[in-house]
């Protein structure tokens, strides 16, 4: 079997197209925004609440991802304030990266939205800001 | 004259009342090529004549040398760029203008850019201070039939954008703004440099062992995994923010063509100021591969 660093190398090579049983590889079609087509981070909402996160029950599908889920749920005001850089459809209300977790929870198949996701929680467990988690987020993403 | 300028008048008028251009049978069908490189949109749109049995169109009629011509027909060509570029080395800024060819001989002609960019072909604009002129060549090529807009070579800062009609071929060359810097300074490279016991790291659990190598080569940090890996050989190491990088993945004749932005992360961890390990990170944040610095 490929390791994974071997699969992601082919993968960005064109050299596997067969499914590979990684979640987050090739989950989804998503791909980061050309930085020609990139907006500015949002501004995070006043009073904005993690309520709308997808909860457990609603994540048993999808188990692995619940930690993923939980934390980002601990910070909203922090997702509420980083662009999302996929190129999935935006579903009608999307506002931030915290949208992608909420109602369809496009984070649930998309690689991009869960690197983001798990970038964010990540430096903030670290004591990073709001404005150190976007460089990261855009060094990362481009 | 009047005969021209009243095709332009029903042209423009059918414009308006008809809801698409689908349904409609035009002389000159309208083609739009578009390309974005390292986040650049570079887009040329065009209605496209063809030969439709004449020769030679070039010094003569509408082409004749001398004249302003706009590589297209109906309305002028437009060039539009998100981000400034640079045609023949002249520095293009953000924005769209409509693009017109001086045509002075067979083979020397220039690339005359004007902001206002909604111009009918015949409307040619006169001379200004807000044109931008690039000097092209122009070289001989096998007959096309329909005016051809296109980037035919494309690099990682750039690439081709190439005119061909009749037997005239242009061929301009585009930079961009490049996203990151390729290059790493020698002065930092101990930093980095030496040699690494690397585990690939699947589904959380320590697999496949390596060593991993870094130096500092032609101006750049570069890396390489022995076993050899078959996709990235000797890679270049592109510093996306501090300790972290991106791999640049180079073709046989040494240009890297890939970065691996955001599908591999490369983190490095310092002890005491010390690069002492690093991970590697996908795309989704997950670690995939984690090496500690051999004493």
């Amino acid at each position: 079997m490929l390791s994974r660093r071997a699969f992601v190398s082919a993968c960005a090579g064109g050299l596997v197209t067969a499914a590979y049983p990684i979640r987050g590889v090739l989950s989804h079609a998503c791909a980061p925004v050309p930085a020609s087509q990139r907006t500015p981070h949002p501004k995070p909402r006043a009073g904005i609440t993690g309520a709308k996160v997808l909860k457990a029950a609603q994540l048993k599908d999808h188990a692995k991802l619940i930690p993923l889920f939980a934390s980002v749920k601990k910070i909203p005001y922090i997702m509420d304030g980083i662009r999302c850089n996929c190129l999935c459809a935006q579903p009608p209300g999307m506002y931030s990266l915290l949208s992608c977790y909420e109602g369809d929870a496009m984070a649930i198949d998309c690689a991009v939205c869960q690197g983001q996701g798990r970038l964010a929680a990540r430096l903030h467990a670290e004591g990073k800001s709001l404005a150190d988690i976007r460089v990261a987020i855009d060094a990362k993403f481009g | 004259m009047i005969r021209r300028q009243l095709f332009a008048f029903v042209l423009f008028c059918s414009a308006i009342h008809v809801p698409g251009a689908s349904a409609q049978i035009r002389a000159s069908e309208m083609g739009t090529v578009a390309q974005v490189v390292d986040g650049t949109r570079i887009a040329v749109q065009y209605y496209r004549p063809r030969a439709r049995g004449r020769d030679t169109l070039f010094g003569k009629n509408d082409m004749s040398w001398g004249d302003l011509w706009t590589p297209g027909a109906n309305w002028a060509t437009t060039l539009e760029v998100s981000k400034a570029i640079k045609l023949n080395a002249t520095n293009i800024p953000k924005g769209k203008y409509s693009l017109w060819m001086k045509l002075h001989s067979a083979n020397a002609w220039t690339l005359v850019l004007d902001p206002d960019f909604h111009r009918f072909h015949e409307d040619r604009p006169d001379s200004n201070a807000k044109q931008i002129r690039v000097p092209v060549t122009v070289t001989s090529a096998p007959f096309t039939e329909v005016l051809t807009w296109s980037m035919p070579e494309l690099r990682i800062d750039g690439g081709t954008l190439e005119f061909r009609w009749e037997r005239a071929r242009v061929g301009l060359s585009v930079d961009v703004t490049p996203s990151l810097v390729m290059t790493f300074p020698a002065s930092e490279a101990a930093t980095y440099a030496g040699v690494y016991n690397y585990t690939d790291i699947d589904n959380g659990k320590p697999g496949k062992a390596a060593t991993f190598t870094i130096t500092h080569e032609d101006n750049t940090l570069k890396g390489q995994f022995e076993p050899d890996d078959p996709y990235l050989k000797k890679f270049a190491m592109i510093r996306i923010a501090p300790d972290w990088f991106a791999p640049g993945v180079y073709d046989k004749f040494g240009r890297i063509y890939e970065v691996l932005r955001p599908e591999e992360t490369w983190e490095f961890t310092r002890k005491a100021g010390k690069v002492v390990s690093f991970v590697v990170r996908g795309k989704d944040d997950a670690v995939f591969g984690r090496a500690v610095r051999k004493p």
